[in-house]
């Protein structure tokens, strides 16, 4: 450290000797590679300054005074710029040590949060859930019955990132200690809105979604909890229609009373669920309609339900250049039989 | 984007005036204003979103934690001239039937 | 000189007396340029938490041996309100005012030892040295 300090100085006071006598871009660009080495090795202004002012006396011993009193004058208003220097070369360590540590946790995210697609004759399921930063706060969740019913569950916490990943695991495991008995949605729900109630703060909630599917009748029988809509698509008439019942988030409210309805679809007809993060997106100020995600999907419809999913990621991925705003989740069900 | 805040006091009201985007960078401040009307009993605060354009789930968060404050201290919240776009996520979400909200009242004095 | 001094902060016009007579005291150890006015910054960095924090204090100066080397050791000390927290004032990015590079962790870089000593309603001490390279 001594020697390399040792061994700029001289190399700087040679460039500006050079560059005092020629004015030449050689010498520039020669005390751009010293500063740049300088701040490798974590080299303050204040102590350029200095290198610079010895340099000086050293080439000129009779410089004038107030020259170098000029000089001293600027070494101490650097000073508070190399604390500054420091303390940003600190904050960007940590920083890097913290992404680490969030990518550890996302990662451990996806293996807790982790649910299988069931593989069942005769249904086509694909699923996509894309988080906006490094974790996820929309959750979905596949759900197989005793009796051949298999639950469906949408949500998304409010907000982003790390509180609302933390918020979801708590979802995961109330609906993992459910019994593997087909039951009504709305019970589902009630039960999981008293526990986020319970146990968090008060500007926090959770949309959701909860369905059971029999494949044996084509029929879904769901609820909403002040989550976006589902899309029922009839292959016949080539449509999308919206399905979806009044109730409020979870976690605002005790007591609340969730509604139950159903839809039956029949071969080639589609489910489609999905978070805000699809509806909401934006290209540049403009705010997508929800036909913009219909006609995607019916490019697209050729392709097995997992490829569709993942090609309508794709594309509002490039709208947002490749900036998600919000995590983005999107579930089909087409029934193949 | 930016959010722009306008508290008027008049007697036992509270309007805010709110224009731009409600998000989670636009939030802090908002709460902070909501954290301190909510808190005076007998209060009615009254929140103008007409030239909200934008709102996320993070600010639907600060209206349920105001209408949680204004239940516990004994205030009222109103909701006035929310945009189709901002009025359909109180929709959505169920919130409309727990909170005071006057969708578009359009052009006219009150 | 008096190889121990003291000087009382009671208006932001003596964190300047303070600088000073720091500097004067570092120059004649034989500190160099450079560690003057770090050592003048820390002053003044110290001086003027007094000053906002405390109303008043003082801040006193003890040239200091150890082992054949020589350093220049400050104490702040104040009966202000107290520092509730001292690991949070240390932190970096944690400014109640100043903005980057200043308060506490700046006076800790710019010397080489750092002791803080804090009470609530009691007042704050700190210690820190410069040793001559």
């Amino acid at each position: 450290m001594e020697n390399f300090f040792k061994e700029k100085a001289d190399e700087y006071k040679k460039l500006l000797a050079e560059y005092i006598e020629f004015q030449d871009e050689k010498a520039l660009y020669g005390v751009e590679l010293v500063s740049k080495a300088f701040i490798k090795h974590n080299i303050l202004p204040e102590e350029i300054v200095n290198i610079h002012i010895k340099a000086l006396k050293e080439l000129y011993p009779d410089l004038f005074a107030s020259f170098e009193h000029s000089l001293d004058f600027l070494l101490e208003a650097m000073i508070s710029y190399g604390l500054a220097h420091q303390e940003i070369q600190n904050l960007r360590e940590q920083q890097i040590a913290l992404k680490s540590e969030i990518s550890v946790a996302a990662q451990m995210q996806k293996t807790l949060l982790k649910t299988k697609k069931p593989d069942i004759a005769g249904l086509d399921i694909g699923v996509i859930s894309v988080p906006a930063n490094q974790m996820n706060g929309d959750y979905y969740s596949f759900l197989q019955n005793l009796d051949g019913t298999i639950g469906i569950a949408m949500a998304d916490v409010i907000g982003k990132g790390v509180p609302a990943a933390l918020c979801m695991s708590m979802i995961k495991y109330s609906l993992d200690s459910l019994p593997k008995e087909s039951t009504p949605p709305p019970v589902i729900l009630g039960n999981l809105n008293r526990v986020v109630e319970r146990n968090t703060e008060s500007n926090m909630f959770i949309t959701m979604m909860y369905g059971e599917y029999n494949p044996e009748t084509g029929k879904l029988v769901y609820s909403f909890a002040g989550h976006e809509p589902g899309y029922y698509y009839c292959a016949d008439e080539d449509r999308f229609t919206e399905f979806s019942t009044a109730g409020l988030v979870l976690g605002v409210s005790e007591d609340v009373e969730y509604e139950q309805a159903e839809i039956e679809i029949a071969k080639n007809d589609m489910i489609v669920l999905m978070t805000d993060g699809v509806t909401e997106c934006r290209d540049g100020d403009r705010f997508i309609e929800i036909d913009e995600v219909f006609d995607v999907i019916r490019q697209y419809l050729h392709l097995s339900a997992q490829d569709m999913v993942q090609e309508v990621y794709r594309y509002f991925e490039r709208l947002q250049d490749f900036q998600l705003q919000d995590d983005f989740s999107l579930l089909i069900l087409r029934k193949t039989v | 984007m930016n959010l722009e805040i306008t508290l008027t006091e008049e007697g036992n009201q509270s309007i805010i005036t709110l224009a731009g985007e409600i998000d989670a960078y636009t939030a802090p401040d908002l709460k902070e204003t909501f954290g301190i009307v909510t808190k005076k009993a007998g209060q009615e605060v009254i929140v103008d979103l007409e030239h909200v354009t934008y709102m996320d789930s993070t600010g639907l968060g600060l209206f349920i934690g105001a209408l949680k404050s204004t239940k516990e201290n004994d205030s009222e919240l109103k909701l006035v001239n929310l945009q189709d776009r901002v009025y359909r996520l109180f929709q959505i979400t169920g919130l409309d039937e727990i909170m005071d909200i006057k969708a578009a009242i359009r052009g006219g004095n009150e | 000189m008096n190889p121990q001094s003291c000087v009382h902060i009671h208006k932001e016009w003596d964190i300047v007396g303070a600088r000073q007579l720091g500097r004067e005291m570092a120059k004649e150890i034989g500190f160099s340029t450079v560690d003057q006015a770090r050592i003048a910054t820390a002053i003044s960095e110290l001086a003027r938490n007094i000053y906002l924090y405390a109303d008043q204090g003082k801040i006193s100066y003890e040239i200091i041996y150890n082992n054949s080397r020589t350093g220049l050791c400050l104490i702040a000390e104040d009966e202000g309100p107290g520092i509730s927290d001292i690991s949070q004032v240390m932190e970096d990015g944690f400014t109640t005012s100043g903005g980057l590079g200043a308060g506490l962790p700046g006076v800790k870089r710019l010397m080489d030892e750092f002791e803080a000593y804090s009470e609530i309603g009691k007042g704050t001490t700190i210690k820190t040295v410069k040793w001559l390279r």
